[in-house]
């Protein structure tokens, strides 16, 4: 059987290929027929002929073989130092002998795409912090991207996220919120603040307005309240600000999945809507990888040559960093946390958007002196939370994700801190996990509840006396 | 024998890897593509200068960065070689006296005999302790093949011919000869191996660093190396 029914190579076009992989639980069958999946081996011939240039082969050809990537890499030394988990290993074994037998005329058989699968996504999670201890600059979290977009398109993919790409082509969102939905849901948070927020409004397709707020599908579909709170906190910021009904959503399921489409047309979406509304400026909300999917790597997807999104484009940290050092929102001093704090510096803004700074000077206002430690390493040379790239949402590869949690799971230990501020929704989900299977005794959080909870409420904003 | 060794095939060797290096950086730089790199290359020239110069020159300085700092090591190990290998052919008298004397370059500088020894040794060690780096650590070793280890007979064999020639005069003619013949084939070897990395160095580091400058943030904030 070379093509299944559920695990092929075509893309999920319609709502009813998507419903019938949903109904695989676990992706049983899926996984089932990929094993006897077929390789097209011309596909994978012009795909390297079309796409691996030279940046990507000079790091294939030229790696010296020296090793200094291994202890640059988190899964390496959570893995006991196993040597198969050396990055320069992992990318010769998969991308490096795709390329090989590609240019050999050697067959590419099935077993060999599911073990590049398994390192893929179970063994990289494009964290790049590799790339900065190679004496060459070799970003294996680049190539191990490049990869996932060879082995999406031959079909090679985990369940959850040809899935979570399916949802990007159908519903233009990770999850399956609908325009009405999404409106809806604004509505129905503008309405539940409404009592101890008087006027506060979640304005859906303004035009003209100062800001463009974007998030992430898993807001409005299982934390509202986090969308409340930005509305909050426009409110008290006396930000004129708006969402749109379409292309609100700035994730990208199918870059972790390396769905190229999927991530055009997802990111399309929004670039669409800055076009149709034109904001001033766009603030997306504390998420890394949507982040870097729609303001970092987007622009490229989108053919645009600058690099930049149709309007300035900034994350969520980037906006607080503003409020506070100019005084639109006022912090209580006596409200600062008092119990030792840490702060988790995510991969795609830290590493890769240069914010190390800005969150540091926003640590200051939140937290009381002498009750913020630094984890080690930090800032660009931080770990990866343990499951960054799509590895928090595959269930096959949950295991090896517990395991990977250890890092920061020691990581922490080693501060001492009993809460820690991250603003990234797969960090933060990586670090509820670690206290879950580890139970160590932490807290975390965003910083949007925090900065509500600390805020100086001018008293014009305050409702009316009974 | 000497003739040919020094004449023709000296030529030879010096315009295959001069030639061959150029035809490598005009293949990488023209294999650059700002839409599959997703790097806006041409776009901000200051920025992406800046992020190339920072990322080379961070790596050119021992215990520059981050990488260096944690395996130190390795970092003398690799500067001892590298050091050697480059600055002992460039500046070493005999050399240095073929430059005046066949092209009439009168102002390169030169080293003295004692420097150019030093260095030597110091490359020669450095070398053996990389081999045996590669055999011993099994993080290394799962990436090492024989290639690697060729690579290293390559770059040391004129270097160990070259120090016999100078130091054992009965079987001065043998090493001399063994000497400019292994000089030879290492030059010949470095546009066609993993020996490229003389300008590929540069090249992907430069890269890299215009990938942060540019797009990864070094608009914000310079990068950490």
């Amino acid at each position: 059987m070379p093509e299944g029914t559920l695990c092929n190579k075509k893309p999920i076009q319609t709502k009813e290929e998507l419903d019938a992989l949903l109904a695989d639980k676990s992706g049983k069958v899926y996984y089932e027929e990929m094993k006897s999946l077929d390789v097209d081996m011309d596909k994978l011939k012009s795909a390297f002929k079309n796409t691996l240039k030279s940046r990507t082969r000079t790091w294939l050809d030229m790696c010296a073989h020296c090793g200094l990537c291994a202890d640059s890499c988190f899964l390496y030394n959570v893995n006991k130092r196993d040597p198969k988990q050396v990055p320069s290993y992992k990318i010769q074994t998969t991308l490096g002998e795709l390329v090989r037998r590609a240019e050999k005329n050697k067959p590419v058989d099935n077993e060999l795409m599911r073990y590049c699968m398994d390192t893929a996504w179970s063994k990289c999670t494009c964290c790049n912090r590799c790339g900065s201890y190679c004496p060459y600059g070799i970003d294996m979290g680049v190539m191990f991207s490049y990869l996932r977009g060879l082995l999406y398109a031959q079909g090679f993919v985990p369940w959850e996220l040809k899935i979570g790409s399916g949802m990007h082509r159908i519903f233009r969102a990770q999850m399956d919120v609908t325009t009405e939905d999404w409106v809806e849901t604004c509505e129905w948070m503008a309405e539940e603040s409404e009592d101890e927020w008087p006027g506060l409004e979640i304005p859906v397709d303004k035009e003209g307005a100062d800001v463009m707020y974007t998030c992430n599908a898993r807001e409005p579909k299982h934390y509202p309240e986090d969308l409340a709170e930005a509305a909050i906190l426009f409110h008290l910021t006396g930000e004129n600000w708006t969402v749109p009904s379409t292309g609100w959503e700035q994730t990208s399921l199918s870059m972790f999945a390396g769905d190229w489409e999927a991530c055009r047309m997802q990111v399309e979406t929004v670039y669409d809507a800055i076009e149709r509304l034109q904001p001033k400026r766009v603030i997306g909300t504390e998420c890394g990888h949507a982040h870097r999917a729609t303001v970092v790597e987007g622009p490229y997807w989108a053919g645009r040559k600058d690099g930049n999104p149709p309007a300035p484009y900034i994350h969520y940290v980037e906006w607080v960093h503003e409020v506070l050092t100019t005084g639109r929102l006022k912090l209580d001093p006596a409200k600062r946390i008092k119990v030792l704090t840490t702060y988790q510096d995510s991969c795609n803004y830290i590493r890769n958007h240069g914010m190390a700074d800005k969150v540091r000077e926003i640590m200051d206002y939140l937290v009381e002196p002498g009750y913020f430690i630094e984890m080690t390493p930090n800032r660009e040379h931080n770990y990866c939370c343990g499951g960054g790239g799509g590895f928090n949402g595959v269930g096959k590869y949950r295991p090896q994700r517990n395991v990977a949690l250890k890092c920061k799971r020691d990581q922490i230990l080693a501060t001492g801190a009993k809460l820690v501020i991250s603003p990234c929704h797969n960090c933060w989900d990586a670090i509820r996990d670690l206290e879950e299977e580890y139970k160590i005794g932490i807290k975390w959080s965003f910083l949007k509840p925090l900065l509500i909870e600390m805020a100086i409420v001018p008293d014009h904003l305050k409702p009316a006396e009974e | 024998m000497y003739e040919l060794l020094t004449g023709p095939l000296l030529w030879a060797s010096v315009l295959i890897c001069l030639g061959g290096l150029i035809f490598r950086v005009i293949q990488y730089i023209r294999g650059l593509s700002w839409q599959l790199d997703r790097v806006a290359y041409t776009a901000y020239p200051t920025h992406g200068f800046k992020g190339a110069a920072r990322s080379i020159l961070f790596w050119l300085i021992p215990f520059g960065n981050h990488g260096w700092r944690a395996k130190p090591g390795f970092t003398i190990l690799f500067f001892c070689f590298h050091v050697g290998l480059v600055a002992v052919p460039l500046f070493l008298e005999g050399h240095v006296v073929l430059l005046r004397e066949g092209l009439g370059i009168g102002w390169w500088p030169s080293m003295s005999m004692a420097v150019a020894d030093f260095l030597t040794l110091l490359m020669l060690t450095a070398a053996g302790l990389i081999a045996i780096r590669r055999i011993a650590l099994p993080e290394v070793r799962i990436i090492t093949t024989a290639y690697d280890f060729l690579l290293l007979i390559i770059t040391t064999a004129p270097f160990i011919t070259g120090y016999f020639a100078a130091h054992q005069a009965a079987n001065y003619e043998f090493w001399l000869l063994a000497h400019i013949a292994a000089g030879e084939i290492m030059l010949v070897a470095i546009p066609f191996t993993k020996l490229y990395h003389v300008v590929g160095f540069f090249l992907s580091r430069a890269q890299l660093g215009m990938d942060f400058g540019i797009k990864r943030g070094g608009k914000k904030k310079n990068f950490a190396w």
